[in-house]
């Protein structure tokens, strides 16, 4: 397998700034994002602090950025990482297209990720799953509850159904989609209620092993998947050290953090959350992970 | 130690009468995470010549996941001694591979 010198995972101004020192440094380099760039950049109205780009919109900026890119022949990978494993001397990165690996890795996702649902984490792997698609052959014959944060998680729930005997299906939709009932294939109970939390029936087994509390009520079922757009970043790369809240990378001056050869740069690390805070880091990062690969030889 | 492919039936003889640690790594051909975690418990394997390590197909080994609670895989099991010592789910570093067989 083809392994890249430096993967970066975002890429809003942190990973694309990283992307591009780090090309400069005659590093292969793979970057996965969005074409759009970033949500929050297309988003922004008015950008007035970022030095030499000033009195634009976001997109404005944005198209500036794809500039940018475009004259350095960067090409951004438009594909979802959902796991990337430390395995010792590289990593390895996971999207529904396939596996990637890297000799370091620059992390750049923003902190987009909401809050957990109460015993969520505790009961990760042991019960609660957050890949229909990886998991869904071992529920054959038994029930499961999908919690969805966004629309893409229903077809996810219909992969599941194919498999499973029972799916309940429980939208947790926001901004424009909160009101819509889903209508799903394969005989998928959708539940409209909002999810409170997650318990382990400790003395049962089988389907009523785990238990999705709701506001008004709760289901019992044999697994509980929970979709979102994004995965907290300490899920995404197993053993990353992140601060007590759960939001923030740790990382020293250099932009390393606890794993050797993986920084990161950008929001998820700290605030200021500002697009000139957050190119700044990557460049910190991508000139530190030449000097890992330079000593790492 | 090289690392072997067993199924369900020679898990009685290869696991829980064999003396010593077995780490089992229980996976599957099409879950992607199960092939990203591979080559790192090949890699666990070549460098620890005393650990007898082992895959186990989890889609033919339904009796074996029921017994030991596998709902989620990649899972790696570590048995000292014929008995259960640790169990894991899911992707994890190399290290922490290390820390389960220790």
């Amino acid at each position: 397998m083809k392994r890249y010198d430096v993967a970066i995972v975002g890429s809003g101004p942190g990973g694309l700034n990283a992307a591009i020192t780090a090309k400069t440094r005659n590093k292969d380099v793979i970057i996965f994002g969005r074409q759009d760039l970033s949500s929050k950049l297309v988003k922004a109205k008015h950008v007035n602090n970022y030095l030499g780009l000033f009195d634009m919109s976001g997109a404005e900026v944005a198209e500036r950025f794809k500039q940018h890119l475009a004259n350095m022949e960067i090409a951004i990978t438009e594909e979802r990482v959902t796991n990337i494993l430390p395995a010792g001397s590289y990593f390895s990165l996971l999207t529904k297209e396939g596996i990637y690996e890297a000799k370091t890795l620059i992390l750049a996702t923003g902190v987009n990720f909401g809050e957990l649902l109460p015993g969520e984490k505790e009961l990760l792997g042991q019960g609660v799953s957050y890949c229909a698609t990886c998991d869904a052959f071992l529920y054959k014959g038994k029930s499961a509850v999908v919690v969805g944060y966004t629309r893409q998680a229903e077809a996810e729930a219909e992969f599941l159904a194919e498999t499973a005997e029972k799916v309940y299906y429980v939208p947790m939709y926001k901004g424009k989609d909160k009101d819509i009932v889903p209508e799903l294939a394969h005989g998928i109970e959708v539940v409209m209620d909002k999810a409170t939390g997650i318990e382990k029936n400790e003395a049962e087994a089988g389907s009523s092993a785990m238990k999705l509390l709701l506001e008004n009520g709760e289901i019992q079922a044999h697994g509980i998947f929970v979709l979102r757009e994004s995965t907290a970043v300490d899920v995404l790369v197993p053993g990353l050290a992140v601060d007590e809240a759960g939001k923030h990378v740790m990382v020293d001056r250099s932009m390393a953090t606890n794993i050797p050869g993986c920084f990161a740069a950008g929001d998820l690390t700290g605030r200021p959350y500002q697009y000139i805070k957050a190119a700044g880091e990557g460049n910190v990062a991508a000139l530190s992970a030449v000097a890992y690969l330079d000593t790492n030889k | 130690m090289s690392v072997r492919e067993i199924n369900e039936a020679d898990f009685e003889a290869e696991v829980v009468k064999a003396e010593g640690t077995v780490l089992v790594d229980v996976w599957a051909p099409w879950c992607g995470p199960c092939r990203m975690l591979g080559p790192v418990v090949d890699e666990v394997a070549e460098e620890n010549a005393a650990l007898k390590v082992l895959k186990l197909n989890a889609d033919d080994s339904p009796r074996v996941s029921m017994q030991f609670g596998i709902e989620a895989i990649p899972t790696l099991l570590v048995f000292k001694d014929g008995k259960l010592a640790n169990k894991s789910v899911g992707l994890i570093s190399k290290a922490a591979i290390l820390d389960l067989i220790k």
